[in-house]
């Protein structure tokens, strides 16, 4: 991207571009400041992907071949032209990253209808249950509250190698109503399995020499504790 | 005495970019342009390996849609079609750069290679290039594996069995049907691993794959050889292990040998420098600038100021890139084998078949060179993932975790604010899919055609290129129209079978455009108990 194809883009399209950048811009800017706001995102992005070490996502997207293409595409509206919603009470959550996990949801019309009707609604929420590992233990849970127009969010998940739920629900008043409940999701691990020093010399030399250090592996502590524990009701 | 082993694993993939109803695409590019600098170069490179009696092994994965788009004749055509102006421009370059000493070779280089390429093509070939790796699989040198139907990134839809089922057996089927035997070995797509994939990898009867270093080491429990020995899960498959140091050496986009400054420059293009009335015919409807192939400058360093190509000199340095990789490899070898109770380790070098030679230019010679340098050596010896298994089938049991060769190691790639709205229409076609199969379990006739197409679009719409390319900011549109047909498409015939009305015209429409997958079943997503 260059100030020569930035200039040949309508004032929209920019601003189109910048919200796509996450870029904040005030309104009404005046175009020379929006494109030069975006040259400098374009070359931070540039140079935090280069930084990124992420050689095997780089390498593959030089098979896709570009052309000018590219550049009035990342100016194009993101939105999906299909319908966004299917008009059912549902909740999924899919682990990402052994910190992160995404859930959408939705609510049926006819209940969100329901609900906004009844004086005791105030709002819905997500309720992560983390699942417990022992019977009979109760199961450690936190709740986000989402509004009314949200159907998706990335939730920070407390431990890794943990198996989650995500409910999703209405408050209204003191009590609380199920709308939904999504799968349970298992967050992999970021530690080793074992710790180098469980393991034998030999396998602990020969997982050093297969690249710990440089994919910033860490081998498991005696004691993990969670690491926003606080953040739940046990 | 072999100080360890070396695997190269090739991965052949590209997503299924046929579009019928244009007469040319830009997305086809990817084809002709793999086409022009990867595969066949390397097919040459095995022809003069076998002529030399060179001794070569490797695994490679073709791609279902891959396979599919090689297999189809009116891409066959298209590609001609298109090495034709290729070779047309080439002739215009030649005379052109005609009285320029440093570009002079260069547009004769394109000239050959293009020209060579529509020989090679058209009259050994016969366009049958899967014959040709057909060739070198029955031969015992190349070990061929599958891939995901789609190259779903599988992690993602581990909730669904069936849509993980339907990926594997799709692949199996077009295998089979392309190769005339089943295959033993799965590319992950993307090395996207997760705990469990295993049993319906072995319940079609595949034995093996490759996950990503972070996968196994993080495994349970830790493996005991480090990435120098598979790992053999609970049921028996086999999970290699990628192997961090070789794949670096080629794999790192700043420090691997394709950044040395003699090499050819990839970005640097006719196609963006001369003027559109000349580079017109070439580029895509005559007036969007696009990559033509035909790059005169190395690397040089950063910056725009770029020496002329040299390709005398990039040989001579690819010479010297073979040489550092197999001494490392030896190095490597002998630090690891003293820990390895007598067993040899195995590296296991993983990468995109496509990096050789259309990224990387020399890629192909660097391949010859390796196999032809390695044969002097007793240090090092290739072996295919099967040949391995078969002479080292004890493996230290563990289960790798779910992981990827992405950005982070895990899914974050696949699932991040440009893509993730995707995942909201893909489960539910893949819940609607499920109910279908369910309610219409053993329909025949124009109905089962329906069917069958409804599951090819929930297989197109998985793909793991549409979400990747929305996050690499190339061609999105294009990424975006094809996960917005295959939804649409799918809800047409869902409500179509709602209704209990079937537009046959549209659906033999659907079919002629669609055309992957010809011996679907869509009973596979019935649901899985």
């Amino acid at each position: 991207m260059n100030v020569e194809r930035l200039n040949g883009l309508s004032i929209d399209a920019l601003y189109a571009l910048a919200d796509k950048m996450g870029l904040d811009l005030p309104p009404e800017l005046e175009r020379v400041f929006v494109v030069e706001a975006l040259l400098e995102a374009f070359e931070e992005d540039s140079e935090e992907r280069k930084a990124s070490g992420d050689a095997a996502v780089h390498i593959e997207e030089k098979k896709y071949s570009g052309s000018e293409l590219d550049e009035i595409d990342a100016s194009l509206d993101a939105a999906p032209c299909i319908e966004c919603r299917y008009n059912e009470t549902v909740v999924h959550v899919i682990a990402r990253d052994p910190e992160w996990a995404f859930v959408f949801w939705d609510v049926k019309d006819d209940t969100f209808d329901e609900l906004r009707a009844n004086p005791a609604f105030s709002c819905l929420f997500l309720r992560v249950v983390k699942e417990s590992a022992s019977e009979g233990k109760a199961a450690a849970s936190f709740e986000v509250v989402v509004g009314d127009d949200d159907d998706h969010w990335y939730l920070h998940l407390p431990d890794e190698g943990c198996s989650y739920r995500v409910d999703l629900y209405a408050r209204l008043g003191s009590r609380s109503r199920l709308l939904a409940h999504s799968a349970i999701v298992r967050t992999p691990r970021a530690l080793m399995a074992d710790s180098l020093a469980a393991l034998d010399a030999d396998a602990a030399t020969l997982a050093t020499l297969s690249g710990l250090a440089s994919l910033e592996i860490v081998q498991a502590p005696e004691h993990h504790p969670s690491r926003i524990l606080g953040g739940f009701d046990e | 005495m072999d100080s360890g082993y070396v695997a190269l694993v090739l991965n052949a993939h590209l997503p299924f970019v046929r579009q019928p109803d244009y007469p040319s695409f830009l997305e086809e590019r990817w084809l002709f342009e793999s086409l022009s600098e990867t595969y066949l170069p390397l097919l040459r490179v095995f022809a003069r390996l076998e002529a030399d009696k060179v001794p070569w092994k490797l695994n490679l994965a073709v791609s279902p849609t891959l396979e599919a788009m090689l297999g189809d004749s009116l891409l066959q055509q298209r590609y001609v079609d298109w090495l034709d102006a290729q070779i047309e421009l080439a002739e215009k370059e030649v005379a052109r750069c005609a009285d320029d000493d440093a570009f002079r070779p260069l547009a004769a280089m394109y000239h050959e290679l293009y020209t060579k390429n529509r020989e090679d093509f058209s009259v050994l070939y016969g366009g049958n290039i899967i014959g040709a790796l057909d060739f070198y699989f029955k031969k015992g040198r190349i070990d061929l594996m599958t891939s995901g139907a789609t190259s779903a990134f599988m992690p993602i839809y581990r909730d669904y069995p069936e849509a993980i089922a339907a990926q594997i057996e799709a692949a199996v089927v077009s295998f089979r049907a392309a190769f005339g035997r089943s295959p033993s070995g799965f590319w992950m797509p993307q090395l996207g691993w997760y705990p469990g994939v295993e049993e319906p990898l072995s319940a079609y009867g595949l034995q093996y794959s490759v996950v990503s270093t972070r996968g196994a080491l993080l495994g349970d429990p830790t493996p005991r050889s480090g990435s120098y020995a598979p790992v053999a899960c609970p049921n028996g498959f086999t999970a290699f292990i990628r192997d961090v140091a070789a794949t670096e050496a080629v794999w790192s986009e700043t420090s691997g040998f394709p950044a040395d400054p003699v090499y050819r420059d990839f970005y640097r293009d006719i196609g963006f420098d001369l003027p559109l009335d000349y580079i017109g015919p070439y580029v895509e409807q005559q007036q969007i600038r696009t990559f033509t192939g035909f790059k005169y400058w190395a690397i040089t360093g950063p910056g725009d100021q770029k020496v002329p190509y040299d390709a005398e000199r990039a040989s001579l340095r690819v010479e010297d890139h073979v040489e550092r990789f197999l001494r490392d490899r030896v190095l490597q070898a002998k630090a690891a084998a003293k820990h390895m109770g007598g067993r040899t380790p195995l590296m296991v070098a993983p990468y995109d078949a496509e990096l050789f030679g259309h990224w990387w230019y020399e890629g192909p010679q660097w391949i010859e060179t390796l196999f032809r340098l390695a044969h002097h050596t007793d240090e090092i010896q290739f072996v295919t993932l099967s040949e391995y298994m078969r002479t080292s089938p004890e493996n230290f049991e563990s289960v790798p975790e779910f992981a990827s060769w992405g950005d982070g190691g895990y899914g974050g790639v696949w699932l991040e604010k440009s893509n993730d709205w995707i995942y909201r229409h893909v489960f539910k076609m893949i819940e609607r899919m499920t109910e279908l199969a369910e309610r219409f379990p053993n329909e025949s006739g124009l109905r089962e055609r329906v069917l069958n197409q409804a599951a090819r679009e929930v297989l197109l719409a998985q793909a793991s290129d549409w979400p990747f390319l929305l996050r690499a900011g190339k061609s999105g549109s294009f990424a975006r129209k094809q996960i917005e047909d295959a939804v649409t498409n799918f809800n047409r015939i869902y409500e179509m079978l709602c209704a209990n009305t079937v537009g046959t015209e549209w659906l033999t429409r659907l079919e002629k455009r669609n055309n992957i997958f010809p011996s679907i079943n869509y009973r596979v997503f019935r649901r899985k108990r």
